[in-house]
């Protein structure tokens, strides 16, 4: 990783020097304000001097547009607020690469538009790897995709490339497929369905989420269809 | 606004210094109001990004609060005070914990109707294992909501796991020994329990680099508890020197030295991203 072996101990601490990591749940401490908790986090990542670790914490308040919040508590940010205060710990130092674990979960829709802004904007000069179940996010921000099942790598390749895996299987029909346990009802009051051509079906257009969950077709339930 | 502005020479003596200070006054306040003129002051960006930044910093920097004023007496630096203040041990709630057992086990020891030797048995049995349930909470899960983040930091490994562990254990040693001197028992109790807690707390640690650190912290409680809560009970009178007698503490510093020797040489498993 990064060219260094994590299980050789001196190479390990070099990795971490070179990471910032985000985790699903942060468990950030809530009865600090963003700045301590910055601050905290910059003298774990070996920011001994106080003049330039306050710079960094200054840095990465403004990256993600948290300065105006640096004095409240973490129990009092919104949702949106923690997750660019978790991404704002990820920053210090300067990573090379970025590990974020599902980082717009429980976001609602204008939150997830400003993170994803943010993370395209932090992909510029560094190596992110989202590891997300979001395909909307995946689409939106990635240039290439890992799919793994089981601890496995089943797809490497482009969203395009991943979205093809469901060409001539996507379908859309004016009446539920017989025997098919992979459709449901759109929008526009038709049925669509993954896998084989139901009656009725005509061709759909495929969405990365399609080619996601024909890849992870483990039950085989996708080739049910009628 | 009335249109006027301030004209260049008194804008330039402004710049300077060389106005009186009503007139100051007068150029600020209009200053205040009018953009264009602002725009036309002199302004050093270096000194004026500096200067904020030290305000920022001085409105935002972490409280002094009576631990940090304490750790920093100690001559402790600032970003190790900045870790150990950061540590769910050293909150009011938990040494609030502390202290009311240690309180209880007092009162236990003046109150109990056998005799206030099984009060001071009580202290004795309880207080070791107040700093080892510091320890379990000085890293890691379920402890550290946070040890997510620091275990991909470059601090996580030994020496955070034995600062914290050391800072937990001080802070308990010196409230037991605080509670120890109100016994109403003989004056070596005050000490009696000493040994113990050190060899508790130094075996969990170098327990921990085969387990994970509150098992580890669970288990060397759990059997001191078991042990000498069993022969407190089934032999009151005679368990206490037994137990807390001058060869029980030489076993006691022995078994020590060696848990040192183990952690010393597992240190590196301390860090959970080394494999056990």
């Amino acid at each position: 990783m990064l060219g260094l072996d994590p299980m050789v101990p001196a190479q390990r601490t070099e990795l971490r020097r070179r990471i910032g990591y985000l985790p699903q749940n942060p468990g950030l401490y809530p009865q600090f304000t963003a700045y301590d908790l910055l601050d905290y986090v910059a003298v774990l990542k070996e920011m001994t001097d106080g003049r330039q670790r306050r710079a960094e914490v200054r840095r990465v308040l403004d990256e993600v547009e948290l300065a105006d919040r640096a004095r409240t508590k973490v129990r009092k940010l919104s949702g949106g607020m923690r997750q660019r205060l978790g991404l704002a710990q990820a920053l210090l130092g300067e990573p090379q690469l970025l590990i974020l674990d599902e980082p717009t979960v429980g976001l609602d829709p204008e939150q997830r538009m400003l993170f994803r802004a943010l993370i395209s904007r932090l992909g510029e000069r560094r190596t992110v790897l989202l590891s997300t179940h979001q395909t909307e996010d995946v689409g939106a921000l990635c240039e290439r995709v890992v799919v793994m099942n089981s601890g496995r790598v089943i797809f490497d390749g482009s969203p395009r490339e991943l979205v093809a895996v469901a060409d001539g299987r996507v379908w859309l029909s004016t009446t539920a497929p017989i025997g098919s346990q992979a459709y449901w009802r759109n929008a526009d009051g038709l049925y669509r369905t993954l896998g084989d051509q139901p009656e009725g079906g005509e061709p759909g257009q495929p969405s990365l989420e399609d080619g996601y969950l024909l890849l992870l077709d483990t039950s085989g339930r996708l080739g049910a269809a009628r | 606004m009335t249109g006027w502005h301030i004209d260049a020479g008194l804008l330039a003596d402004y710049d300077r210094g060389a106005l009186d200070p009503s007139r100051v006054m007068a150029v600020d306040a209009h200053l205040l109001a009018c953009a264009s003129c602002r725009g036309r002051v002199e302004v050093d960006t270096v000194w004026l990004t500096g200067n904020w930044a030290a305000v920022f910093d001085a409105v935002h920097a972490p409280k002094q609060r009576a631990l940090r004023r304490l750790l920093g007496r100690l001559g402790l630096p600032e970003h190790r005070i900045q870790l150990l203040a950061a540590m769910p041990a050293l909150r009011w709630s938990w040494l609030g914990a502390i202290a009311a057992v240690l309180a209880l086990a007092v009162a236990a020891a003046y109150l109990g109707q056998t005799g206030a030797r099984v009060g001071d048995m009580l202290f004795l049995v309880f207080a070791p294992i107040l700093p080892v349930l510091a320890v379990a909470t000085a890293y890691g899960p379920p402890a550290d909501p946070m040890h997510e983040i620091a275990d991909t930091t470059p601090a996580a490994g030994p020496s955070l796991v034995l600062w914290r562990a050391t800072a937990v254990v001080a802070v308990a040693v010196a409230m037991g020994m605080a509670a120890a001197v109100l016994l109403p028992g003989p004056g070596w109790y005050a000490v009696a329990w000493l040994l113990p807690a050190l060899l508790l707390s130094i075996g969990s640690l170098a327990l921990s680099t085969i387990v994970s650190l509150s098992a580890a912290a669970g288990l060397l409680g759990g059997a001191w508890l078991i042990i000498v809560g069993t022969a407190a009970m089934v032999h009151r009178e005679s368990s206490l020197p037994v137990v807390f007698g001058g060869t029980a503490q030489l076993g006691y510093l022995l078994a020590a030295a060696v848990a040192v020797v183990v952690l010393a040489v597992r240190r590196s498993r301390l860090d959970l991203g080394e494999t056990r």
